[in-house]
């Protein structure tokens, strides 16, 4: 029996997001998760890559245009997406980090705890970067 | 996709691998040294016009800001090349995706280096 196209889509989905599949959540172990996280900050991180240059594109323009500007990001709301920016390129880099560790043979065999070395790690930098700008009043006592 | 598809490194090549290794390393180092210098050198200050030009008036942080630059654009784009390998309809389409993101790539590497010139040049 000859197999249409949309059912082969339909199939095709199941396989790959349908409660048996490896990307159903309950399914998803600590590796697949790690690939998942670093999948999704690193698109994140590009897409940020063209808006900052975009934003400094319209601040390029002229001298008031930037400042008026930089006063619109130095707002508590702002300040949280960036502290947002610094917890995804913080994992990024760790699990980065982990995934060498692989390429060069090691951890392989233990790559569960050697993800969770890595997040701990990255929990002590988020805290870090989390505290300077807490403790510089930057979130104006209105998010912390 | 199917389900005989190929493991994506087969597909993206060793010398992709390489680079986004590379590419890696490298910018861990730089964006750490962008981080501080440009958010947490003077945490809480103002930024403004003025203290971007004191800060580029420096040759290592135009150094440090084009390599990320060009870093940032090698790791980013060769990411969003494996990400996009992951379906079969872009590596049916193989030189095309990689033709689009070479120009891409240079396209916003010239853009970053017209936009930060006027700070430069003060």
């Amino acid at each position: 029996m000859k197999i249409g196209n949309d059912d082969l889509r339909a199939r095709t989905f199941k396989w790959l997001f349908g409660r048996n599949s490896e990307f159903w959540p309950t399914n998803m172990k600590t590796g697949m998760w790690a690939w998942v996280g670093h999948r999704l900050t690193g698109i994140i991180l590009v897409v940020y890559v063209f808006m900052h240059l975009s934003f400094l594109t319209q601040a390029s323009l002229s001298h008031e245009k930037f400042n008026s500007l930089m006063q619109v990001t130095a707002q508590p709301a702002f300040v949280f997406m960036d502290f947002m920016l610094v917890c995804a390129v913080i994992y990024h880099a760790m699990n980065g980090f982990r995934v060498v560790l692989f390429d060069m043979g090691v951890g392989i065999r233990k790559q569960k705890l050697v993800f969770w070395i890595m997040m701990a790690i990255a929990a002590v930098l988020v805290a870090v970067g989390f505290w300077l700008l807490f403790d510089a009043g930057l979130f104006n006592g209105e998010w912390f | 996709m199917s389900e005989h598809r190929i493991a994506t490194s087969k597909v993206a090549g060793t010398w992709a691998w390489f680079f986004q290794r590379l590419s890696a390393v490298l910018l861990v180092i730089l964006l750490a040294a962008h981080i501080i210098a440009a958010h947490y050198w003077h945490v809480g200050e103002e930024i403004s016009v003025d203290t971007v030009n004191e800060r580029l008036k420096n040759v290592a942080f135009i150094a440090i800001d084009y390599s990320m630059l060009a870093m940032v654009l090698l790791h980013g784009l060769n990411g969003t090349r494996t990400v996009l390998f992951d379906f079969d309809m872009f590596i049916k389409r193989r030189k095309a995706v990689d033709k689009g993101l070479w120009i891409l790539g240079i396209a916003t590497m010239i853009w970053g280096i017209v936009i930060l010139w006027p700070f430069i040049s003060g």
